[in-house]
């Protein structure tokens, strides 16, 4: 096995354990909410900042996973959720509840960047305001929008109507850059290369980017809202397809699937585990293929060969997938307790097709690397550009390969393994280049590794014995956890570690369903990687974060 | 410049190797797994209206009408609408609805779609293919023997 | 089809223009020459732009393209020039009129204006002045006024900075591209195209009795490598579509055009590739020299390779950012092309 031992002479913080922890920060601990994932410190809202600094220095939490945010009956809640790069299973939570009629808590924006846009969210969806917020506007919603979706006395009947002409603040002065001719355009949500409907708003100085601020919510779908409307065992299963859509489907399911098995404690066989692994990364590499092919596509002019030759193998993965579930791309294929159904009859075509793929793979590895890698006025145009330090990487909450195109060793299915990935052979990949050539890099060389799982997994479904192949544990056909369970579960998706936190309050549909999507966290280093560059490198560091904005508007 | 070159040569041998990944559709009518979920069949024989399916979609497509004596008169399904989860198929205790792997339907408007139940019995199977007997090894723990034949036209 | 009826118009006015300012001439311009010449050209932009484009396109991605239409497809073109041309054509608020209509009817104008000096072959050509090359240049860089044009009426900033770009690699490869020429024009002693021709239908070597003719691509193929991207970054593709870039700048300065005017660029542009192939194929080929066929057609396939060529690099090159693209441009071709005309000269006098 491959899998990497943690490095014993690595500087293991002192306090690790729950107690330890609470210890570090005991003076501002109020009382102990347990999460089921982690444990939990209630803290007054002014003392964020010191609790959130305390616990990133001293015990070693140096990634803000996720911010949620929810109200209750009787009070308003943030939660930080706090994990370690180089340990995700060492997590802690940090709660700040406020009050009903005053929902002000501090910032987290100084200890964490990525609380910038995570904090936002939680005032435009729940309504809950931070103080010395460097940039307390709404994000996902427009700015003209009245009211907070996500709290409990939103009304929806409520006129919406308000043009941002109206909105506008008559006495404020056009904007006119005071040093220089600055340009302001809108790279807008029109536009070819935006990777979906996303608007820029750049002031460019010439062709030099001196600001970009991504304006995003023009694909918001309210699926956390969907989902909380949905019952745990059935309903909500279609929609997490829907996130990162771009081939991504079971990566999406499992990370639902795992955030409610282990909430309800549903044990999955090791058939169905297996065949999820399968699954999941041959949906990986569907990915993979489409964030190169339109990476190209954006490097390379629109008449590239590129994108047709990585849509052509994506096809060949998707027939697979079609086979497998029934769709090419909203599979809604997995279950709570396993998957639906089992591999297609007969078994051995089945094989026999993606052992084809596999084997024509290298060739077509083969190819891109001639293409892409190889060719130097690509290498003239990505690398050093778009370049993301590591530890600005890790304050923006970058995971996946935008991280490990860093050098930032952080994957979670070896970290804090779930399937069958720990008793597989394989290696996580990473490139120190911080810039867009490694990240393209690091994809192509994970579309390997992916096969190489694949390879494994087909092996050993080729091989199990008849009688154990159990694809769905017996669930009852209506799981209703027990009231005020809360868990955060994240999975490995495409992009990076898509989370879902979960609360129960004793019924069949959640109270609260956050979903941590890794394209949030990773648009928000765009500023960092292209302030001061060309617009040519913005664009191609745009295509190299690879965002879906299914997944960054949900 | 090898790199670039070699990059070249890679379009060109496949310009010159002459084979398409791509099919003349509708000539050729692409290859279309047993699995595949596309529009619903109904049949009413079959239903023994017991609303599962209504209760388990997960975006409320299905709509079944019942009258006073809880005899079933609408089942309205908007294929539009569906998100072709298959949910109901699943769910459905004797196989009244499921989802053939038809994926070519048209209408002019939206409303359209609202398919009826006497729509949802005539939709054709795809290219003939009968989706119950391809999906038979799933299948044998929801189908007894059962008399007769399956009354889809 | 209308547009190839304005082209027309515009040969016959090309005719007459040359024939006034000229020095001496091969034989008197016609109006029938003029009017053939333009209208083959016409056809030769519409059959490149809807069909040849993405035909070639699709053998380079394993895809079947346009073939439902008529005979191989061919009918596409009339079904999109329909299309085109009926489609609205909107005026944006706030263009500057006069310049941004005019701006492309410049652009192809300028490409057949080039057209009336370049020997066919088979005794096919508009006008032979003395000063043929340069003349074919200037008419060529005219272009870069209506970019230019194009990209600043079009009170759009995407516009705006496509015209820009165009102008800052117009200017960078003009140079280059033009000594590159002049490295010809020192071999072949003439700026006089049918001259230049002619000089290269002379034997280089014979190999196997094979007469190896005196093509200035074997004779110097430096220079013709270095003609060729200069060419390319003239007529704006790939590696150098900064100009256009739809994926940075959405069109360039053609993105506030519809309807008839984006016609008339798009189509501009394939005649200019046209005019940087007839180029490149009079001054490094030798024109319409060759076995067999009659040299028109040899020169057609000359042009045609070179739109081929270009397709090709769409398809796998990418492009340049514009500052690299632009220090390429002064510091790369400048200094090679001159060190080309310095190997040339040491060429002739080794060879002549």
């Amino acid at each position: 096995m491959s899998l990497e031992e943690p490095d014993p002479t690595d500087a293991v913080p002192a306090a690790t354990s729950a107690d330890a922890m609470e210890a570090l920060v005991s003076e501002h601990v109020l009382s102990r909410d347990d999460h089921l994932n982690a444990p939990g410190y209630v803290v007054r809202p002014d003392a964020v900042q010191d609790t959130l600094s305390t616990l990133r220095t001293e015990a070693g939490l140096d990634h803000l996973s996720c911010v949620t945010a929810q109200e209750y009956e009787d009070r308003y809640e943030s939660i930080y959720h706090l994990k370690s790069y180089d340990d995700p299973t060492h997590e802690a939570s940090v709660v700040v509840p406020t009050p009903k009629d005053d929902p002000r808590s501090q910032t987290a924006e100084p200890v964490f960047r990525t609380a910038d846009w995570h904090e936002r969210e939680a005032y435009d969806l729940v309504g809950i305001e931070y103080e010395d917020h460097p940039d307390p506007r709404r994000i996902l919603l427009p700015e003209t929008w009245q009211g907070h979706p996500l709290s409990l006395n939103y009304d929806q009947e409520r006129p919406q109507i308000v043009p941002l002409s109206e909105h506008a603040n008559p006495l404020q002065d056009d904007q006119r850059g005071d040093e220089g001719e600055t340009m302001f355009l809108n790279i807008g949500p029109h536009h070819p290369a935006t990777h979906g409907v996303l608007h820029l708003k750049t002031t460019l100085d010439g062709e030099q980017v001196v600001d970009v601020d991504p304006d995003i919510g023009y694909l918001h779908r309210c699926e956390e809202q969907i989902c909380q409307n949905g019952t745990y065992r059935y309903q909500i299963m279609p929609y997490p397809d829907r996130w990162d859509y771009i081939s991504a489907g079971l990566l999406n399911e499992w990370a639902y699937a795992r955030a409610i098995e282990d909430m309800a404690e549903i044990e999955v066989p090791e058939y169905a585990q297996v065949i999820r692994t399968l699954g999941a990364e041959l949906c990986r590499i569907a990915a993979h293929m489409l964030a190169i092919g339109t990476f190209a596509l954006d490097v390379y002019g629109d008449f590239t060969a590129i994108f047709m030759y990585a849509v052509r193998d994506r096809e060949k993965v998707q027939n697979i997938l079609e086979d497998l579930t029934g769709q090419r791309l909203m599979f809604n294929y997995f279950r709570l307790g396993g998957v639906v159904w089992d591999l297609p009859e007969p078994r051995e075509d089945f094989f026999e097709t993606i052992r084809d793929f596999l084997d024509d793979l290298p060739q077509a590895l083969e190819e891109y690397h001639d293409l892409i890698s190889q060719n130097e006025i690509l290498q003239v145009r990505t690398v050093d550009t778009g370049v993301l330090p590591p530890e600005v990487a890790k304050s923006y909450g970058a995971t996946g390969p935008v991280a490990r195109g860093s050098g930032i060793d952080y994957d979670l299915r070896r970290d804090d393994p779930y399937g069958y990935y720990d008793e597989l052979d394989w290696d996580v990949v990473t490139d120190d280049g911080c810039d867009n050539y490694s990240r393209l890099f690091v994809r192509l060389r994970e579309l390997e590794e992916s096969a190489k799982i694949i390879e494994q997994c087909v092996d050993l479904l080729e091989d199990w014995p008849e009688d154990n192949r159990t694809i769905q544990s017996n669930v009852p056909r209506t799981i209703r956890p027990e009231d005020d369970a809360e868990i955060y579960r994240a999975v490995e998706g495409a992009k990076g570690e898509l989370g879902i936190y979960l609360r129960s309050d004793g019924t069949e549909k959640p109270a609260r369903f956050k979903i941590r999507s890794p394209c949030f966290s990773n648009l928000q280093t765009l500023p960092e990687m292209s302030n001061g560059e060309y617009i040519p490198d913005l664009v191609a560091s745009l295509g190299s974060l690879d965002i879906v904005l299914g997944e960054v508007d949900r | 410049m090898i790199g670039l070159l070699k990059g070249m040569a890679v379009t060109m041998k496949h310009a010159l190797n002459g084979k398409t990944f791509t099919v003349e559709y509708p000539d050729v009518a692409p290859e279309v797994s047993p699995r595949f979920r596309g529009v619903h069949k109904f049949s009413q024989e079959r239903g023994i209206w017991c609303r599962q399916c209504e209760n388990v979609c997960p975006n409320d497509t299905i709509q079944i009408v019942m009258d006073d004596k809880r005899n079933g008169e609408q089942y309205n399904l908007h294929i539009g609408q569906c998100i072709y989860c298959r949910l109901c198929e699943e769910v459905c205790p004797v196989d009244a609805i499921l989802l053939t792997q038809n994926f070519e339907f048209t209408a002019d408007t939206k409303d359209e779609f609202v398919y009826n139940k006497e729509q949802l019995k005539n939709v054709p199977w795809y290219k003939g293919i009968d989706p119950l007997n391809s999906r038979n090894p799933d299948r044998d723990a929801w189908i007894g023997e059962g008399e007769g034949e399956i009354d889809y036209q | 089809m209308k547009a190839s009826w304005v082209l027309l118009q515009n040969g016959n006015a090309t005719g007459n223009a040359t024939n006034a300012t000229a020095g001496g001439v091969a034989r008197p311009p016609s109006a029938p020459l003029a009017d053939s010449i333009a209208g083959m050209l016409g056809l030769d932009g519409a059959v490149a732009g809807p069909w040849a484009k993405r035909k070639i396109t699709a053998a380079f991605t394993d895809r079947i393209a346009v073939n439902r239409v008529g005979p191989f497809g061919l009918l596409i073109i009339v079904a999109d020039a329909v299309r085109l041309l009926s489609k609205e054509l909107i005026v944006p608020d706030g263009v500057d009129r006069p310049a941004w209509d005019i701006a492309p009817i410049v652009i192809p104008f300028s490409a057949l204006l080039g057209f009336a000096v370049i020997p066919f072959g088979s005794g096919l050509q508009l006008a032979d002045p003395e000063t043929g090359l340069v003349f074919a240049f200037a008419a060529a860089s005219i272009a870069s006024l209506g970019v230019v044009m194009a990209g600043y009426a079009s009170n759009n900033k995407y516009s705006l900075l496509g015209g820009l770009r165009a102008i800052a690699s117009n200017i960078a490869y003009e140079i280059p591209l033009i000594v590159t020429a002049a490295s010809v024009v020192i071999f072949a002693g003439t700026l006089q195209m049918s001259e230049i021709v002619a000089v290269q239908q002379q034997t280089l070597i014979e190999i196997g009795g094979v007469a190896i003719p005196q093509w200035f691509a074997f004779v110097n193929p430096f220079a013709f490598a270095l003609f060729i991207l200069a060419n390319l970054a003239e007529i704006g593709r790939n590696p150098f579509d900064i100009p256009e870039a739809p994926t940075e700048i959405v069109a360039g300065f053609q993105t506030e055009y519809s309807s008839v005017y984006f016609v008339l660029l798009y189509l501009g542009e394939f005649i200019h590739i046209f005019l940087g192939g007839a180029l490149a194929a009079a001054l490094f080929l030798g024109g319409p020299s060759g076995p067999v066929l009659p040299g028109f057609v040899w020169f057609y396939i000359k042009m045609w390779a070179f739109f081929l060529f270009t397709q090709w690099a769409r398809s796998a090159v990418p492009r340049l950012r514009v500052d690299q693209f632009l220090d390429a441009g002064w510091k790369g071709m400048l200094v090679l092309s001159f060190a080309n005309l310095v190997l040339t000269a040491i060429l002739v006098g080794v060879i002549v």
